[in-house]
């Protein structure tokens, strides 16, 4: 503390030290928020198309076409902590393999707690449904889930559902209409 | 120069030094205190950050500088 240069870096170690308390006070203060809001998924068409995929044009390829209503009341998630939530919905079945399958289907950020209350009506999935071997024959039903992903400011990534639908059977895949 | 030089370098005398040392280490504690519990109440991490940046830069400009009030008891050398 005898010259300035020594002043300033004594403050600035102190300092950088306080931050990180700061900052760690911030973080376990939203860890162990109990908000668990729920939701409602209704899907309205769920319909199968043989199609070439687009990547390889000689191959056939099943495509799911998802229509689903939405509405969930996220307002509970957002604290003082919260910078934004991904909310996505995901559909999972198992294939003709018995081997479990998660596609995400649809996704949204939300920034402000304006927009928490998320009412979608005749969503369309914004992302391919289709399966690695290229069919849905032989797979069990499909379960639609809504969940979100919290992502503070300062901390953990907290995941939560707000919705999930029963069991739904894949229909058979038909061709588009020329 | 060497008025240059004894700017830059901004000496205080012992007694300023301990003063300086215990203002600096109370403020910034009380400060991280002050500016959670400030930002917690109004739900605002804007507040929280924005009230520990000024505290933070008030207690630079009170500590850093070698202002009169730290040079008041001078090292008293001996006359012979």
């Amino acid at each position: 503390m005898h010259s300035a240069l020594a002043r300033i870096n004594n403050v600035s170690s102190l300092f950088s030290t306080c931050l990180m308390v700061l900052l760690a006070a911030v973080a376990l203060s939203s860890l162990f928020v109990t908000a668990d809001p729920k939701g409602r998924i209704d899907v309205v068409s769920l319909k199968v198309y043989n199609a070439k995929a687009k990547r390889y044009p000689f191959k056939e390829q099943e495509f799911g076409f998802v229509k689903f209503d939405v509405d969930a009341d996220l307002t509970p998630l957002f604290n003082w902590n919260t910078k934004q939530l991904f909310v996505y919905l995901e559909a999972e079945y198992a294939n003709s393999q018995g081997v479990n399958n998660t596609i995400v289907l649809w996704d949204r950020i939300v920034s402000r707690k304006e927009d928490a209350h998320v009412v979608v009506s005749s969503g369309r999935n914004k992302y391919k449904l289709k399966e690695l071997y290229e069919s849905f024959k032989n797979t069990s039903p499909a379960t639609f889930s809504l969940k979100y992903n919290v992502m503070p400011y300062v901390g953990l990534l907290t995941y939560g559902e707000a919705a999930r639908t029963d069991g739904q059977e894949i229909p058979e895949a038909r061709d588009a209409i020329a | 120069m060497a008025p240059l030089q004894d700017i830059f370098e901004g000496k205080i005398d012992f007694i300023g030094q301990r003063r300086v040392d215990s203002i600096a280490r109370v403020a910034l504690a009380a400060c991280t205190i002050a500016s959670f519990v400030v930002g917690y109440a109004l739900q605002s991490l804007r507040v929280t950050m924005g009230t520990f940046a000024l505290s933070t830069l008030l207690v630079v400009v009170m500590v850093v500088p070698p202002w009169p009030m730290y040079n008041r008891h001078p090292v008293r050398w001996r006359k012979d």
